[in-house]
């Protein structure tokens, strides 16, 4: 055959290339049960839609051209439920997918044709952080030319998956991202704890430094935590399954499941005649949206606001809901930043927010003041003043204080619907018989009972209704119903179901 | 063995104890429920695992973060 040779030197570089960083190391991760670089894209895209970018791409260093198949880092496109992606999955088995002159350039290669085409990219995280020797000295690290590496503009969705040891540029892009799924064992962290140990002269567990707890419960940088890389990959695309390809588009459309909506007429069930006991929101969150389409984002961090992608009607909706399971839904700094984060999602890729209201204020007290709640609470309702999709709130039981505001009341929602349960006043009225008309319950029951009576009035769903800062009472079995309607009365159709994105520029990791 | 802390999300006042020492508990559990704000919040375990240590008394004060109970698992 004509060109045998040349062929077969293209097949016998493929061959090397695909073997990434060599049997032995293959075969260690397979036994600890952890997939490699190209494992992960095969589970990620639709099968056969994977075209490579940069297979010959290996260190521009002549010692090490030999053993960097790929440099280290696996990029290139596929598809995913028939929609296109980029992705750059890290290799570490070879140099521990270290960044270094060649990769670099395949990433921001990666990044860049997501930008300009539209299509959303995907990091699967596990490097060891920048390449040694090859970044060191002002040649390098240096020379850096690229003022435009870290910036986001949100202009198509990233996710990230941390799958391992995560040090330098896989911290850099789990952080980034849209959404970023942690695998329990993998470590997100600017150093590893060796590095760190040396410099600080203390051994550091790695856990401790960046383990799944510290950034699901702690940092809020983790969205979800998953036991398996399998498990990390299936979320990275139920996540971009909400989102359109890009923000010049409204989010795809889905059958409606059936069985959605059926638990509805149980509703009632779901929350306690008492006022004083609580309730996990979560489950009328499932009992309204499409069957199986609540997807929760940061469940471990500021519990006391749920923030989750669903679908109603098989359109994309973005709930935020206070649980009372958590504090008795009192919001705290972690709950102001998780609303403002999911607030720039959201609003970046065209997905409209509905509200469910049950809180009793914003936490108040030492801790929150250190934290800054004051600013934080600041940044929600600026960030909810600048949100362009549609937004409907519903208020289920008490809404007291300046977060009625935030919750969608005071004009910051499209349509405000009061269930018949709702209560809505500046504080509790218990507490306000104490503090305005200073009525003790122990010493003058009496006159405490009268205060709270007045503390009580003009209060309740209708009184928010008859003043039309509520545009309706519902029943709460009709809420599902409601919320379908009211998003079709208030799809962006001047816009084609797109919005302005004012916060694209916003940072949402804190 | 894993030795889990389980603290109280908020400060108030022990109303009730709903486990106890030698109990298997699991994810999502009750363990104690706290008076806050006049509700009844739950104190939840996240993890599940056996019931080591309670560390309060029905009416004891409790500060957010206060470490309320210890489970094995």
């Amino acid at each position: 055959m004509p060109f045998d040779d040349l062929l077969r030197e293209l097949d016998e570089r493929n061959q090397r290339a695909l073997g990434m960083g060599g049997p032995e190391k293959l075969a260690q991760r397979k036994a600890e049960g952890v997939l490699n670089a190209r494992e992960r894209i095969e589970r990620l895209f639709d099968p056969g839609s994977f075209i490579e970018s940069g297979r010959h791409a290996v260190s521009n260093r002549p010692e090490d051209k030999a053993t960097t198949p790929a440099d280290g880092k696996v990029a290139g496109f596929g598809r995913i439920n028939g929609r296109e992606v980029a992705v750059m999955s890290n290799d570490f088995t070879v140099k521990g997918a270290s960044s270094a002159t060649i990769n670099i350039r395949k990433l921001k290669h990666i990044k860049g044709v997501a930008r300009k085409r539209g299509i959303p990219a995907i990091f699967l995280g596990e490097s060891s952080g920048a390449r040694m020797p090859d970044v060191m000295g002002a040649d390098s690290i240096g020379s850096k030319d690229d003022p435009f590496e870290y910036q986001r503009l949100r202009e198509s969705p990233w996710a990230a998956a941390a799958l391992g040891y995560c040090f330098g540029s896989s911290a850099w892009y789990t952080s980034m991202a849209d959404f970023c799924v942690f695998r329990k064992g993998a470590i997100v962290a600017v150093s590893s704890p060796r590095l760190i140990s040396m410099a600080i002269g203390r051994k550091i567990d790695a856990e401790e430094l960046g383990g799944w707890r510290v950034h699901s419960e702690v940092s809020g940088i983790a969205d979800q935590v998953v036991d398996s890389d399998e498990q990390a990959i299936d979320a990275v695309k139920q996540f971009l399954s909400y989102l359109p390809s890009n923000h010049t588009e409204p989010p795809p459309e889905y059958p409606v499941p059936e069985g959605s909506g059926d638990g509805m007429a149980d509703v009632l069930s779901l929350i306690p005649e008492s006022p004083n006991q609580v309730y996990d929101v979560r489950k009328i969150i499932r009992c309204v949206v499409d069957s199986d389409s609540m997807f929760e984002i940061k469940a471990r961090y500021g519990k006391s606001v749920v923030t989750a992608l669903a679908r109603l009607d098989g359109k994309s909706v973005g709930i935020i809901a206070n649980n009372p399971l958590h504090r008795g839904g009192a919001i705290g700094a972690d709950e102001c930043q998780k609303v403002q984060n999911f607030f720039v999602m959201c609003d970046s890729y065209n997905v409209p927010i509905v509200m469910l209201v049950d809180q009793p204020g914003f936490l108040i007290g030492p801790e929150g003041e250190q934290r800054g709640i004051t600013g934080k609470v600041m940044n929600w309702l600026n960030a909810m003043s600048l949100v362009t999709v549609p937004k409907l709130s519903i208020v289920l039981r008490k809404s007291y204080g300046l977060a009625v505001s935030s919750m969608g009341a005071g004009g910051n929602a499209d349509e405000v619907a009061c269930w018949v349960t709702a209560e809505v006043s500046f504080m509790k009225p218990d507490f306000g018989a104490r503090v305005v008309f200073g009525a003790d319950p122990e010493k003058d029951p009496q006159k405490y009972q009268e205060a709270v009576a007045k503390m009580s009035k003009g209060t309740s769903a209708y009184d928010m209704a008859a003043i039309y800062t509520a545009q309706d009472v519902i029943d709460p079995r009709d809420t599902r119903d409601w919320l379908i309607r009211m998003l079709e009365v208030h799809r962006s159709r001047l816009t084609g179901g797109v919005g302005q994105h004012l916060m694209r520029t916003w940072p949402t990791t804190f | 063995m894993a030795r889990i802390e389980v603290k109280s999300e908020i400060t108030g006042t022990v109303w009730q104890i709903k486990s106890k020492v030698g109990d298997t508990v699991e994810a999502d559990d009750v363990l104690i429920v706290i008076e806050s704000m006049k509700m009844e919040i739950p104190v939840i375990t996240e993890d599940g695992g056996v019931v080591k240590e309670i560390l309060v008394s029905e009416k004891d004060p409790v500060a957010e973060g206060q470490v309320v109970a210890i489970l094995e698992a």
